[in-house]
């Protein structure tokens, strides 16, 4: 028996690419408020949200046939939605990383030590964030990806993406202290 | 990992704060599924233009036999040279090499398949030359005639069924995945 986590919902997977449409129903079901809650957090819009989680959905279904386990369907869903939402930064030209700073690199990570701040805060300042810094925190601090992954989604390098990234996490610390 | 990254990655569920529209959004999912994409049909897959072009040979056929029959006594060249059925001939030999040639230069298909589709359309060919002469000398042989229409539908299957394997090797190639 496989146990393997990417295989999770492997039988509705399954179902789903020969086009069962009770079955597209209940792994919607599973994963719409995930993913409705990633669009969110990228584009902080509700329309914009439902689109592009709607979008990807339905790029799912259609494009199931190519999705061979190599992670969990979630992980996959949420890269399509993750992209969708960034092409769409993109194509209203919102800034998705800083535009000043794609060459300054910091020399080394800078630990931030904190007392556990308040996460309502945290939401808070992400929102206050300039274009550009938010995708990156979001990208590394909620959605979990590593800096090679948010080079590939943001078509930079995995420096920039380390640099860029201490960089909005020194000014999202700044503006929670602020609050 | 410094403790400020620690902390809101251990609290990270406190961020999915939404909840969708579940039907709304829904709706509108499984209204863009169920429109088909639309599907370029080649002229000659359309059963209309398939049976509209076997009627024209058949007519083809009849009025060349028509003259053969009131016009015994002409020259070989003009008994075989009805206008129109050197007309259809001549469609069908052009729409045929056409097909041919884009089947030498597919590059989705293997030298194996290729091959073996040219050596069918040989024989074909063979077979149909067969029949041409055949038909000049048995104008009224409804046998000869079935079987140079049936010759004509052969070679449309055969491009048909390679069009068929070309474009679903196509859509293979077409199926980008998200990859991670």
């Amino acid at each position: 028996m496989k146990t393997d986590i990417r295989f999770t919902h492997q039988a509705l997977v399954e179902k789903c690419k020969t086009g069962h449409n009770s079955s597209q129903y209940e792994l919607y079901e599973l994963y719409v408020d995930a993913m409705y809650n990633i669009g969110m957090r990228m584009l902080s819009n509700k329309e914009d949200a439902e689109d592009i989680v709607q979008e990807s959905f339905v790029s799912a279904f259609k494009n199931l046939a190519s999705f061979n386990y190599e992670s969990t369907f979630g992980a996959w869903l949420k890269r399509i939605v993750i992209n969708k939402s960034i092409n769409y930064l993109k194509k209203k030209e919102i800034a998705v990383v800083p535009i000043d700073a794609h060459e300054f690199h910091l020399k080394d990570d800078v630990a931030i030590e904190t007392e556990a701040v308040d996460i309502r805060k945290v939401k808070s300042g992400i929102e206050k964030l300039p274009a550009g810094y938010k995708q990156i925190i979001n990208l590394y601090l909620v959605e979990g990806y590593d800096h090679i992954e948010i080079g590939e989604v943001l078509g930079i390098t995995t420096s920039t993406s380390k640099s860029q990234y201490h960089r909005a996490k020194k000014k999202l610390v700044e503006i929670i202290n602020e609050l | 990992m410094d403790n400020f990254e620690k902390h809101i990655r251990e609290n990270v569920a406190e961020f999915d704060e939404h909840k969708a529209d579940r039907s709304k959004m829904w709706a509108k999912i499984s209204q863009d599924l169920e429109v088909k994409a639309p599907k370029v049909i080649p002229l000659w897959k359309s059963s209309k233009l398939r049976i509209a072009a076997t009627l024209l040979i058949l007519f083809g056929l009849a009025g060349f036999m028509g003259i053969q029959f009131f016009g015994a006594g002409s020259s070989d060249e003009t008994q075989y040279a009805s206008k129109e059925l050197l007309d259809i001939d001549m469609h069908y030999k052009g729409l045929v090499s056409y097909q041919v040639q884009l089947v030498q230069k597919n590059k989705n298909l293997t030298e194996e398949d290729k091959t073996e589709f040219l050596s069918f359309m040989d024989e074909l060919d063979a077979e149909y030359e067969q029949l041409r002469i055949e038909m000049r000398n048995n104008l009224d042989n409804e046998v000869v005639m079935e079987a140079i229409v049936s010759n004509y539908k052969q070679r449309i299957e055969l491009i048909e069924n390679l069009l068929k394997q070309i474009n679903e090797s196509k859509l293979n190639d077409e199926n980008y995945g998200y990859t991670l």
